[in-house]
């Protein structure tokens, strides 16, 4: 999604309506009940809340210059990076084994394999289509946010193809954008 | 109400931005090996013996040049007694050659560059030289008519940082303000390389 992103693809970027940002705010608190005490820090009602819009239907939520979410369509919003690696507990948790660390920071989708092999690890709660943060054997941080394409279970049996689609991953445009002003 | 939730402290790579346990994985490890020796020594434990064994092979090269110099003037015998024992020496004395070399009193001046077009000077070590940082923070603020501000680096040790780039005029400018900085104890970082300035 975000291999080759920068500025220049922003094709809007306002401050929406109080009531939007009501919405946006109620939604990421639904999605993750983990930030709720730090929720008010986050997206302070005070500072505007900007919403970005991007080609292929992308939305990013950006507060005092820093992209925090992000969503696709009417996905589910997803934080940057940098914001899960504040708080990793907020999102359910897939390992991939060493082997794929590489492809995955090329910005591949995660095969199924790579999850299923000794290295890797599945939250079998999780089902298709939901947020993931994709982790890494012998490695502490997380190293891409995905959207799963099968349900835990199913990466299990079916072990062949796309298991993950990788949305935002390590030194991707959203990862250099740090900041944007 | 539930306690706040504190935010998790990471350890990114000065170089290449990454988590620092993942720059083995980045565009250019190389580039980051030297910013992860100083910062993060226990993720890469290798990284420090390689670097050790490049400096004592160094060492021994110096020490066949100097074998072979004093070995025209006092004949072969006490060329191969004195190599001998000066090897011992030295190679005895690296580890703390290089513990020393940390305190040395230095500035360390790099540009890092941030998304793309916005930079920052990041200015280190000027506290070793009996300055006051926010005070030269606000000196370097003025002189270049831009924000500076003393922040805490990656090792929790006081850095300034100052936006912009500002490299090529910040040395003259550090030893007509504080005399008491010689040229030869400012250094650059390039390409996760130190340089001197002078
Ligand atoms: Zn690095």
């Amino acid at each position: 999604m975000f291999k080759k992103f920068c500025l220049e693809e922003i094709s809007s970027q306002n401050q929406v309506k109080a009531s939007v940002q009501r919405r946006i705010r109620q939604s990421i608190h639904d999605e993750y009940p983990g930030l709720e005490t730090v929720v008010e820090d986050l997206l302070p009602k005070k500072s505007p809340l900007i919403v970005v819009k991007c080609p292929n239907h992308l939305t990013l939520v950006v507060v005092n210059s820093v992209p925090l979410f992000f969503c696709i369509r009417d996905g589910p919003y997803m934080p940057t990076l940098r914001l899960l690696h504040q708080y990793p507990n907020i999102m359910k948790r897939f390992q991939v084994d060493r082997g794929a660390i590489k492809f995955v920071l090329s910005g591949a989708n995660i095969m199924c394999p790579g999850l299923t092999s000794p290295g890797g690890v599945l939250d079998e709660e999780v089902e298709a289509e939901r947020p993931v943060a994709i982790y890494a054997e012998g490695k502490q941080h997380a190293l891409a946010i995905g959207f799963t394409k099968m349900s835990a279970k199913d990466i299990k049996s079916i072990n062949k193809g796309i298991g993950v689609d990788t949305m935002h991953y390590l030194n991707d445009g959203l990862w250099k954008m740090e900041r944007l002003d | 109400m539930a306690e706040k939730l504190e935010p998790a402290k990471v350890l990114y790579c000065g170089v290449c931005s990454l988590p620092a346990e993942y720059c083995e994985f980045g565009p250019d490890f190389g580039r980051c090996k030297p910013w992860l020796i100083e910062n993060a020594p226990d993720l890469y434990p290798d990284l420090l013996k390689e670097a050790n064994e490049k400096g004592a092979d160094k060492v021994s090269d110096q020490l066949q040049s100097v074998g072979i110099s004093s070995g025209g003037a006092d004949g072969a015998q006490s060329s191969a007694q004195t190599g001998g024992t000066s090897k011992k020496e030295e190679v005895k004395r690296l580890p703390g050659g290089k513990l020393k070399k940390k305190e040395r009193q230095e500035v360390i001046i790099e540009k890092v560059v941030r998304n793309k077009r916005k930079c920052i000077t990041i200015v280190k070590g000027l506290e070793l030289f009996g300055i006051k940082l926010s005070d030269a923070s606000k000196k370097l603020g003025k002189k270049f008519a831009t924000g500076a501000s003393v922040v805490k680096g990656p090792t929790e040790k006081e850095q300034i940082d100052v936006q912009g780039d500002i490299i090529y005029d910040i040395v003259e400018f550090i030893t007509d303000t504080w005399p008491d900085v010689p040229e030869r104890s400012i250094f650059f970082i390039e390409d996760g390389k130190k340089v001197q300035a002078g």
